[in-house]
């Protein structure tokens, strides 16, 4: 046996789990199939110098449990930055502008729903804190879980009921709501009342009407809901989730593709590259989805009803990425420098979010996308003049395909936009590089080019992500987890899913070795 | 990769509906006995029940079998399809033979049994009692093969008695004297003959298309006359089936996918199917689970009962030391052939496991309007109650 551990995949979640693996005691090789490890985490370099992130532009409500256990902080990702500030887009040119506790027009005016859009944020994030022990630790199990994990949800409801009367009872009215309503239940539509939606939803192919979308966005609010992005940008986020695991003795072997996952009498017990070498481990821990895993595996290994359940996972990815290099900063009309440092958004209303949601139903492109900007270059000047855009809602499955030329009218589209808040953008554009959902799929392995590797809503959350009984992270196979965005609690940048799977593993080796 | 082929119909259908054979059975059902078997129209009996029984254990008889689910799985990895369904090893298996076999879920819960025909490694058949399509197409996922529903294309005779081999030879099957029991064999005409059957006796099925059904039939009455071929009823089957110590899904268990309750499931363990859970072949559904239900121990045990008396035990229930509830009766019957009161029960572990003696069935009796019910000891005992060395002898016997 050449390792304790193989993990599959360097996403940050697969670092993740390699560390606190590495840390245990284990030997420990992390397979990339790409040049360099962050999977959704990387740089674009563009020819002139400028760089932008390539795909996660922030991390968020990233939690100090996962930055103090993994040791990041001595990688320069601390999570005491100073959260993103928060730009929104009107068309009326009345700017929305929220930095920290304040909520105001861009040109200092006071907004009428300050007061009611903070009462109901501050509201959200209580209930999103009393949530966050479900999120840091396995799905509750609902057969045969141990003493511990049952007094820990007696914990919950307890926290619950402490909210008081009032708030307890909210909290169970609007958790399996939808945001739309929650939010218009108490200001009018606006930009300013899109920013939680668009908190809901992003990266998702869900319009803020779907049931589910507050629970999504109680997942995004925790930890104050802070979007972080470290001195050096994402590079450094990768760099820490990547030092962190080379300095717990975690080996990082990237361009090398995981082709097979050998199993011996129902055990794993191995890889094979896509060189064909072979190489020998106790476990596997795969950072891909359920099905990819499945596949390398061979179907054949898992039951029906596995191959079912994992089958009908809903995948198909929303969110596109448009990274441009510019000859200069754009200047957004009525915005400040400062204000334009932050999450730039350009959704009018919940309203507009769900009309715009409605065309990707037909796999057609929306007329004018939804997009969260970020100037990484108002930061960190050394990145240049570019700009991040993640769009929605983008499909996966676009009638006709992802030709050359429906790439070009999605970039035309986005300019489209940005130049009515921007005007002389698109003639400084340099470079433009779209990546839509088949690009992100092709690249990072991420099934449909979901952000989440499956989407996230609540159907497919808690104990029922990936699916049941792959919930506590184990595979049937025995040996083999998963441990990427597919699992429990899903995607964006927190650490979370890769955490949690290796503390499950060490928990089932603490028991075995008391049994 | 699957194809459902539609009936030919002319609007709306309703009712039962014929099998190829209905033409020929129709006038012979004195009675006009008829039962819903799958939708279809099949006779409970032609005459007497009686009669039918003793003519299946002392000449030959057919039982249209027709509204069997038949599914055909052909392709590259026909074999490794097969072989994630059933519990047995099907690569063990010969070409043109037929193998008796289970398949289960993923609580090792057994969902269906059936009769597995491998014509090749890339072409099998498989025979049973409820629809399966939708299940086939859920194992077969992601594999090389295609699923064909054959139900209503393939009509189906049961030819069973100690004179069947006889009906073959006098019909002009050459050939058939060299089958031993499971083999298959194909002769003119699309008839495939497999030696198999319900009854525990000397026995065939012949399959053929839907549209050389009535040429099969008249050919074999022609032939058959003299050897006594009649046709019979669901219930003299029934009796035999019994007597040969075969379960019936529906009513000795509940298959997993009509089961409600997460309990109802039984393991091939407790039905006595554990001698067709081959671990070694690799995985295969319900594998893992099955490990530990082996582990662990059966939670129920299907027993064959041998009871004093000559009343059957219907939907009895039975007592240990006449005082402890069991388990109940699935199946019973008076064995005309045997002379014993026979019945298959489910037994609740320890009973029929660890507890296997002290065993009282009650039996209830109408007596003209008024219930009496009784106290009998019962014996369990290898539930092949019918076990005649004709049934395998190769060449059988020309009676
Ligand atoms: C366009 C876009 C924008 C996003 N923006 C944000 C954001 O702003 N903030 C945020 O928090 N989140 C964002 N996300 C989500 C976030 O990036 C992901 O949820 C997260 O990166 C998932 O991490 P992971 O480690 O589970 O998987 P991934 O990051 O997808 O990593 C999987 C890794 O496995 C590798 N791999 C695949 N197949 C193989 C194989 N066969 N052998 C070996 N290696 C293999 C891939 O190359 C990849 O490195 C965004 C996602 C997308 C798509």
């Amino acid at each position: 046996m050449q390792y304790d551990t193989i993990v599959i995949g360097g996403g940050h979640n697969g670092l993740a789990a390699a560390t606190l693996l590495a840390k245990a005691g284990q030997s420990v090789l992390v397979l990339e199939k790409g040049a360099q490890p962050g999977g959704a985490v990387g740089v674009t370099r563009f020819k002139d110098g400028g760089s932008v992130p390539r795909y996660a532009h922030s991390t968020i409500a990233l939690g100090r449990q996962e930055i103090s256990d993994l040791g990041l902080s001595r990688h320069g990702l601390t999570g005491r930055e100073a959260p993103l500030s928060t730009l929104l887009l009107s068309d009326d040119g009345r700017h929305v502008y929220l930095d920290g506790p304040s909520v105001a027009y861009a040109d200092g005016a006071a907004h009428p729903d300050a007061a009611g859009f903070t009462a109901l944020r501050d509201r959200l994030s209580r209930f999103a804190d009393k949530l966050a022990p479900l999120v840091a630790a396995p799905p509750p199990q609902l057969e045969g879980g141990d003493w511990r994990e049952i007094v820990g949800l007696a914990g919950l409801a307890f926290g619950i009921r402490r909210l008081g009367a009032v708030d307890s009872r909210e909290f169970m009215r609007v958790l399996l709501s939808n945001v739309y309503d929650t939010v218009l239940d108490e200001m009018d539509d606006s930009p300013l009342a899109a920013l939680l939606g668009v908190d809901a939803v992003l990266g998702g192919r869900q319009g803020p009407r779907a049931p589910g979308t507050v629970l999504t966005l109680l997942q995004r609010l925790r930890n104050g809901g802070n979007r972080i992005v470290p001195k050096g940008g994402m590079a450094t986020v990768v760099d820490a989730f990547a030092e962190a695991a080379s300095a717990a003795g975690v080996t990082i072997r990237c361009k090398t593709g995981v082709t097979a996952i050998l199993t011996e009498d129902d055990r794993a017990t191995g890889v094979e590259t896509e060189e064909g070498e072979r190489i020998t481990c106790g476990r596997v821990l795969s950072s891909l989805d359920p099905m990819t895993t499945i596949r390398l595996t061979g179907i054949g290994q898992f039951d029906a009803e596995d191959v079912r359940r994992v089958r009908n996972i809903r995948t198909r990815g929303a969110a596109a990425k448009v990274n441009l290099s510019l000859s200069a900063m754009p200047s957004f009309t009525g915005v400040s420098d400062k204000q334009a440092s932050g999450r730039i958004l350009t959704a009018q209303g919940l309203g507009d979010l769900e009309l715009t949601y409605n065309a990707v139903k037909y796999g057609e492109m929306p007329e004018t996308p939804i997009m969260e900007i970020v100037l990484p270059g108002r930061r960190d000047a050394e990145m240049g003049a570019t700009l991040s855009a993640i769009v929605q809602y983008v499909p996966y499955d676009l009638q006709g395909g992802w030709t050359d030329s429906a790439k070009k009218t999605l970039e035309s589209k986005v300019l489209d936009r940005l130049e009515g808040f921007a005007p002389g953008l698109t003639a400084s554009v340099q470079e433009a590089e779209v990546l839509t959902p088949v690009d992100i799929e092709t690249e990072t392995g991420a099934p449909g080019g979901h952000w989440h590797h499956g989407e996230l809503i609540a159907d497919q959350m808690l104990m029922l992500r990936p699916v049941p009984g792959m919930d506590r992270y184990e595979m049937p196979v025995s040996g083999m987890y998963l441990c990427g965005a597919s699992t429990h609690p899903g995607g964006d940048v927190t650490g979370l899913p890769g955490c949690n799977a290796a503390r499950q593993v060490l928990k089932g080796l603490k028991k075995r070795a008391a049994a | 990769m699957s194809v459902i082929k539609k009936p030919a119909m002319k609007g709306v259908q309703r009712g039962l509906s014929p099998t190829p054979f209905h033409d020929f059975l129709a006038p012979m059902n004195l009675e006009q006995s008829w039962m819903d078997w799958a939708g279809f129209l099949s006779p409970r009996h032609f005459e007497s029940i009686e009669s039918e029984y003793f003519a299946i254990r002392n000449q030959a008889t057919v039982f249209d079998v027709s509204p069997m689910r038949k599914y055909r799985i052909a392709g590259p990895d026909a074999l490794t399809v097969m072989n994630r369904l059933v519990t047995r090893n099907v690569a063990k298996m010969r070409d043109n033979r037929v193998a008796y076999s289970i398949w289960c879920d993923e609580d090792g819960n057994v969902i269906d049994d059936g009769t597995v025909f491998r014509f090749t490694a890339t072409d099998f058949r498989l025979c049973c009692q409820e629809p399966q399509f939708s299940w086939l197409n859920d194992v077969a996922w992601g594999f090389d093969v295609e699923i064909v529903d054959e139900s209503l294309d393939v009509a189906g005779l049961s030819l069973q008695g100690p004179t069947s081999y006889a009906v073959l030879k006098a019909a002009g099957f050459n050939g058939v004297e060299t089958m031993k029991p499971f083999d298959i064999r194909h002769f003119d005409d699309g008839v495939t003959v497999s030696r198999t059957g319900f009854t525990g006796d000397l026995g065939y099925e012949l399959w053929v298309p839907n549209d050389k059904a009535a040429a099969l039939w008249q050919h074999l009455f022609a032939a058959g006359r003299i050897h006594g071929l009649k046709p019979v009823g669901y219930e003299a089957v029934e009796m035999t089936r019994i007597e040969a110590g075969l379960l019936l899904p529906g009513k000795d268990f509940q298959s997993s996918h009509h089961a409600l309750r997460s309990t109802r499931g039984r393991t091939p363990f407790e039905l006595g199917f554990g001698w067709m859970v081959d671990f070694g072949k690799g995985h295969f559904n319900g594998r893992r689970a099955l490990l530990k239900a082996k582990e662990t121990g059966p939670r129920y045990m299907v027993v064959g009962l041998d009871i004093d008396g000559n009343k059957p035990a219907y939907d009895a229930l039975v007592y240990h030391r006449g005082k402890v509830e069991a388990g109940h009766v699935t199946s019973a019957l008076w064995s005309p052939t045997c002379k014993r009161n026979l019945a298959f029960a489910m037994l609740k572990a320890p009973y029929g496991i660890g507890v296997t003696d002290d065993l009282f069935v009650e039996i209830y009796r109408d007596k003209e309007g008024k219930w009496e019910k009784g106290l009998a000891r019962a014996r369990i005992v290898n539930r092949r109650f019918f076990d005649y060395p004709r049934r395998a002898a190769t060449p059988p016997a020309l009676y």
